[in-house]
């Protein structure tokens, strides 16, 4: 498909109204405007309309089917799909051991469980994290660090300690949320990853920066005003538009 | 992702007025290190700037180009700084600055006697050459970018830089 | 000015980044005295804080757009805005992120899991040193994995690609791609994590202060 067709097509898709499209026609239509063949979205909107009709949340399936279909340069759809068909079933776990916690399986809650589970999290301790959260989206938070935590080399122990004690200490998601680049900091900084996890282990729970926008040490937070280095846009191609309307205020003088 | 401004600038003054927060947030983000170095004080900075995004609003559509919101932007943003500036009156005497950073050469300076002390300095400087100065050493944008800003040749912006920078020197020197 | 007064030429053009200054040692030091001091002030200077938006936005939302010219042009305008032959030139990344907006005012999003304008997002800055990449992309969940990505700028000087991007709190996976072909994950990323296809994924978590890196 040419670019423009493409954006023609995308921005069909942009205009649907508001009538509940079903999930599956959704994926669908989102792969074959990316030029995915008939076959595969089809196979796809299947895996997802099954999913859908479990009740099992259905946004990492769709997510994975279009980074996979991204990558389709290297990845034959064939192996795409027995991944979206390994998502699902690691899903249906992750309802399982979240209902076998006593916590409401919310689609996002689920979500976590699984993907904490499938980066190496053992089911006792997913189900610790939920229990020690005070919301669902808490729950789903604190999955999700402690998930990026074990896979940024912390270990599962410490990972979900990190996220259990700062729950049970009253610490909102936000400072959770703020875990991953702390720990970065601290290992930037030349403390070895073991010795973070010990210190979580024995001492309990992680510290936070000590002033907002800024790191620790020397890892520095890449929110800070875009204001300092280059922008994100490239410098003005406006030497041949002649110069801004003059707005109001008092004018410039010209002076060298 | 950023979504361009002239795409924002037409959504706007077709009627969702609420999409200026976008470009609120964007050109904060952008400037306020420009506009709290040029005002000397944060508070003033953010009066200004407040201001400054106020008129821009009310002035949309007299915007002729919406691709260089930026630029136009820019220029509403920088005379309310030095409107903000002016109307503090002079802020510290450069002399008695220099003199008791030469009594204490010895000793350790505070970050905030730093900044009060180039502050100074700044305010010592011809408008053009502060806004030419800030942008080039508060900022770190090349001096392309800083002609496009402005408005103004490379070669002028260098002569304005450079005379800052000696202003400067000077009063670097009893810090060493 | 004169030259005792001031900064030596060599210093001047050095500070200007020019290729080919040379420095004698005194000027050196003059030249590392003036950066470390500008330095200092620059990252000890207290700006606006985003308390500012919210300030600008409850003035100018009880304001006419524009005044009656404002009010006529809206009249006027033909619609819907979105067909305009200018946005399909501003290319796939602003269609796409229209399709955001759209889905952000009901109905289901075109693009699963796709940036909300809406929710809380903080600033963050991607680099990757690649001097001989002709092209550097970004992909990822929070470009709804689109092929082309979001592209980045080249320092020609230093070979190092940049954007900065506004992500939602919370985690994502994503990929830098260099010249529309290779798939390479960012080395400063938090995690690294099996994409599932035999590739390597990058992982951020973003809280409200934003992304430290290793």
């Amino acid at each position: 498909m040419t670019g423009m067709r493409r954006c023609a097509v995308l921005l069909a898709i942009a205009l649907v109204p508001a009538t509940r499209v079903g999930a599956q026609d959704d994926v669908r239509a989102q792969l074959l405007a990316r030029g995915a063949p008939t076959a595969f979205a089809d196979r796809v909107a299947q895996i997802v309309g099954a999913a859908a009709a479990e009740d099992l949340p259905i946004e990492p399936i769709v997510t994975k089917a279009l980074e996979g279909w991204a990558k389709h340069a290297r990845v034959p759809p064939d192996r795409v799909v027995t991944v979206l068909e390994r998502l699902a079933v690691q899903l249906r776990t992750g309802r399982d051991v979240t209902v076998a916690a006593g916590v409401d399986p919310a689609p996002a809650v689920v979500a976590a469980a699984a993907e904490a589970l499938g980066r190496g999290v053992p089911a006792a301790d997913v189900q610790a994290v939920m229990r020690a959260a005070p919301s669902a989206e808490g729950a789903a938070t604190g999955l999700t660090v402690a998930a990026s935590l074990t896979a940024q080399g912390l270990g599962t122990d410490a990972a979900t300690k990190a996220v259990r004690d700062a729950y049970m200490a009253g610490r909102p998601a936000s400072d959770i949320l703020e875990f991953p680049s702390v720990v970065a900091g601290l290992v930037a900084g030349g403390v070895p990853m073991s010795d973070v996890a010990r210190r979580i282990l024995e001492e309990g729970g992680l510290p936070l920066p000590s002033e907002p926008g800024r790191g620790l040490g020397r890892g520095r937070p890449s929110g800070i005003p875009a204001g300092r280095g280059p922008p994100d846009e490239p410098p003005g191609k406006g030497k041949g538009m002649g110069p801004p309307t003059e707005p109001p205020g008092k004018g410039k003088p010209s002076a060298p | 992702m950023s979504v361009p401004d002239e795409v924002v600038v037409q959504r706007i003054l077709a009627g969702e007025a609420e999409l200026f927060r976008i470009l609120v947030r964007r050109y904060r983000e952008e400037f306020a290190r420009y506009a709290a170095s040029l005002c000397g004080d944060a508070d003033v900075a953010a009066d200004a700037m407040q201001e400054a995004f106020i008129r821009a609003f009310d002035a949309l559509d007299s915007c002729r180009e919406p691709a260089r919101f930026k630029a136009w932007f820019f220029r509403i943003l920088t005379n309310q700084c030095h409107n903000a500036r002016r109307g503090l009156g002079v802020r510290g005497r450069l002399d008695d600055i220099v003199v008791t950073a030469a009594d204490r050469a010895d000793a350790g300076v505070s970050d905030e006697e730093l900044r009060e002390a180039i502050d100074a300095a700044l305010g010592q400087l011809t408008p053009e050459q502060r806004e030419a100065f800030v942008l080039k050493h508060v900022d770190g944008r090349s001096y392309a970018e800083i002609a496009d800003l402005l408005g103004v040749g490379e070669d002028a912006l260098k002569m304005r830089v450079h005379r800052a920078r000696d202003a400067l020197k000077k009063l670097l020197e009893p810090w060493s | 000015m004169s030259e005792r007064e001031g900064y030596s030429q060599e210093v001047q053009r050095f500070l200007d980044e020019e290729p080919d200054a040379q420095l004698t040692e005194r000027a050196r030091v003059d030249a590392e005295r003036f950066r470390e001091a500008l330095a200092r002030y620059a990252s000890s200077l207290p700006v606006p804080g985003r308390e500012l938006d919210a300030a600008v936005m409850s003035v100018v939302g009880a304001r006419p757009l524009g005044g009656v010219r404002g009010l006529v042009r809206w009249l006027f305008r033909p619609r819907p805005v979105l067909l305009r032959p200018v946005l399909i030139a501003a290319g796939l990344v602003a269609t796409t992120a229209l399709g955001w907006w759209l889905g952000q005012q009901g109905g289901s999003p075109p693009v699963p899991g796709a940036l909300i304008a809406e929710a809380p997002t903080v600033l963050v800055r991607f680099e990757l040193r690649a001097p001989e990449a002709v092209q550097v992309a970004l992909s990822g969940s929070f470009t709804g994995w689109d092929s082309e990505g979001v592209a980045l700028s080249k320092n020609a000087q230093t070979g190092v690609w940049s954007v900065t991007v506004p992500l939602p709190l919370g985690e994502h996976e994503y990929s830098f791609v260099i010249d529309g072909q290779r798939w390479i994950p960012d080395p400063k990323a938090h995690a690294q994590v099996d994409d599932g296809f035999g590739q390597t994924n990058s992982v951020i978590v973003v809280g409200p202060r934003g992304v430290v890196r290793s």
